[in-house]
């Protein structure tokens, strides 16, 4: 046991398409070495914001439910769901709030604003600092892997079927290369009318 | 409850005392610079953000707004310097508001120092504060201890070595507007190439006595990415496929209700 | 060293625990059960910390009984586990967190279904076919990879159960003094001898 952000594995990634997005993680919960589960998403929508959490379980299971929870009260308090912006800056106050004692998780989020059809991705660190982008953000155990396939196979403005081919393989070949990631992924394919929800194995 | 919460540092204390690390945060290894010229002052600032020796943000803004024509960049811990300048930036304008005064420099940065002081340098915000107000143009720079310093330049961050030999051998009294929008670029530039915790590109902002601040985002893009000479696409299909599902997740109806006839029950 | 594992099989769970109580060297009891019936339908086996774990099991067993008499309305597995994991989380928080991990076994009667659920002392949660704490994962998992099937019957289960503690008994370098195996199904909970 050293890193906290590293005892169970995973990893998480999201792409801006042409009036698109994706965001895919993999499946694997693993205690070190030992694989648990392959059933373990890391993916969690709110309406139509989708966030990733990669990192330790128990803090991916708890900021789920607290961010279940507050999307919850916001939808009730303004009658409508909330937008992608408005919720990557929830997420940022609800880490940095935990400024000396982190949640060890590094979450992105993805989705399309549904007034203005923007399509919006960011990624945090653990206390909350936002990472906007404008064309990949890469999270987990294989972030550094991540960030050479994202570096290389990415070009902007693709099609929501292409997106999904360059996200797949990215995730697929940088989580190849780590052990504690794998066993399995979920891509979301996001369109302002519709989203595509693929599982694959390799 | 007021302030930060600490619930989990004594988790974590637990946690650290098994042998468990903590794993680092964005930090903005950073070059940042601010000078004064002949009727204002000029910060600026390069917009890499790393994370050990990954580049977690290739274009971050580290120039943050306080008020329309005071304005502060930030070295350090990146979320550090982003929520104690929105923080502060907020309770600036509470301020103004209740004193019906426009927010002045040194008030920003006595908020800064005394949050910062509090502390005790666990924020890890290194600032510098340039502005506007009805005294004049200011500049001046914070550590995350809280202690300030003024001064007609300034830089902070890992580049500050690179920046402060730019800016001690060309710095003048008595600058144009034009000559210190230079000063402060090549001073960045000089960041950016000398010191492998910055890179990308120089943003700069411009305050002029009597003007609106003015935000140059990417003044300079020293580093654009040549346009790849092979397209890596993959053939549609290559992805082997389990499960495929469709959601169809937004669907709002929208219905205007006249409230005169609309009837209510007893 | 304490061997707990969990194996759903069609409509059923199956439980089993090691018998020897360990302190240090020496083998203090060989009929330990690590085990505690939370309700009717709901066994929760653990391992970890000597004081935390029973002292955390019967707390938890004492609240879900409260809940049942309270609401004469027994708890079912997703809310017991996830009752459990929350106090396994804030518990993680605190200034002398339970070092307890375990294994709850269910069976939900309303939608006739067993639930297994594999909890550690972080609070990480996941629900899986089979489960194990401790080292017996690292010898047992590869065997139910093999044999798992989740349409078995209990018998079926006991077989690959036997598997796993014959290879346990070989690879495991003390004596852990058998099996307490324990089946959770639409009857309730009850324990069986199978000679393990």
């Amino acid at each position: 046991m050293s890193d906290p952000s590293s005892i169970n594995g995973g990893s998480a990634v999201a792409m801006m398409g042409k009036d698109c997005v994706a965001i895919a993680c993999d499946l694997r919960l693993g205690s070190q070495s030992l694989g648990l589960a392959n059933n373990f998403e890391k993916i969690f929508n709110f309406g139509h914001v989708f966030l990733g959490l990669a990192g330790l379980a128990t803090d991916v299971t708890t900021l789920s439910e607290i961010f279940r929870m507050k999307t919850n009260l916001y939808k009730m308090k303004e009658e409508r769901l909330i937008e992608p912006e408005s919720f990557a800056n929830l997420v940022s106050s609800t880490l940095y709030e935990r400024r000396f004692g982190p949640y060890f998780v590094s979450p992105i989020v993805a989705g399309i604003n549904s007034k203005t059809d923007k399509p919006f991705i960011c990624g945090f660190d653990l206390i909350g600092c936002i990472d906007y982008a404008k064309d990949f953000i890469v999270a987990g155990t294989s972030s550094d892997q991540l960030f050479g396939m994202c570096e290389s196979l990415y070009e902007p403005n693709l099609e929501p079927e292409d997106l999904f081919e360059t996200i797949s393989q990215a995730l697929l070949s940088a989580t190849d290369r780590d052990a504690l990631s794998g066993w399995g992924a979920v891509v979301y394919i996001i369109t302002k009318d519709k989203v595509l929800f693929l599982i694959y194995f390799f | 409850m007021v302030g930060l919460s600490f619930d989990n540092y004594q988790r974590n204390q637990y946690l650290a005392a098994k042998g468990v690390g903590v794993p680092k945060a964005t930090s903005t290894g950073t070059t940042i610079v601010g000078c004064k010229f002949n009727g204002g002052v000029i910060i600026a600032a390069d917009t890499r953000a790393t994370a050990g020796p990954i580049v977690a943000d290739k274009n971050c803004e580290k120039l943050h707004r306080l008020s329309p024509t005071i304005w502060c960049a930030g070295a350090g811990t990146a979320a550090d310097t982003e929520m104690v300048t929105q923080l502060i930036s907020s309770n600036l304008e509470l301020h103004s508001m209740s004193a019906n005064r426009s927010p002045r420099v040194v008030t920003a940065l006595t908020m800064l120092k005394q949050h910062l002081y509090k502390y005790q340098g666990h924020i890890g915000a290194y600032l510098i504060v340039a502005g506007i107000d009805p005294t004049g143009a200011h500049l001046f720079s914070i550590h995350a201890h809280g202690s300030t310093d003024v001064g007609f330049y300034q830089s902070l961050g890992s580049g500050s070595l690179a920046a402060m030999a730019v800016l001690e051998s060309n710095w003048r009294d008595g600058l144009t507007k034009e000559e210190a929008i230079k000063l402060c670029s090549d001073a960045i530039e000089a960041g950016i190439w000398n010191d492998l915790g910055s890179g990308s590109n120089v943003d700069v902002c411009v305050m002029e006595i009597g003007k609106d601040a003015q935000l140059y985002r990417n003044y300079l893009t020293p580093n654009t990415r040549a346009q790849k000479s092979k397209s890596y696409k993959f053939p549609r299909g290559s992805t082997a496929i389990l499960k495929e599902d469709i959601y169809k997740l937004v669907d709002v109806e929208e219905e205007v209700v006249n409230l005169d006839t609309m009837q209510v029950d007893a | 060293m304490d061997i707990v594992l969990g194996i759903k099989v069609q409509d059923s769970v199956i439980v089993a625990t090691s018998k020897a109580a360990t302190r240090g060297i020496s083998i203090l009891k060989d009929t330990d059960d690590k085990t505690r019936a939370l309700n009717e339908h709901n066994l929760m086996a653990f391992t970890g910390e000597a004081g935390d774990t029973v002292q955390f099991a019967e707390y938890i067993q004492a609240n879900i009984q409260l809940y049942g008499m309270r609401e004469n309305f027994d708890l079912p597995p997703k809310a017991v586990n996830h009752f459990v994991r929350n106090q396994l989380a804030s518990s993680i928080r605190s200034r002398k967190p339970y070092q307890v991990n375990v294994i709850l076994a269910g069976y939900d009667e309303a939608k006739e279904e067993p639930s297994l659920s594999w909890i550690d002392y972080l609070g990480t949660k996941v629900d899986i076919p089979y489960a194990a704490h401790g080292y017996a994962g690292f010898y047992t998992f590869s065997l139910l990879d093999r044999h798992y099937r989740s349409d078995m019957s209990v018998d079926e289960g006991l077989k690959i159960l036997k598997l796993c503690s014959e290879e346990l008994n070989k690879r495991m370098p003390i004596d852990f003094k058998g099996l307490r195996v324990k089946i959770v199904d639409k009857s309730g909970i009850r324990e069986i001898d199978v000679g393990l």
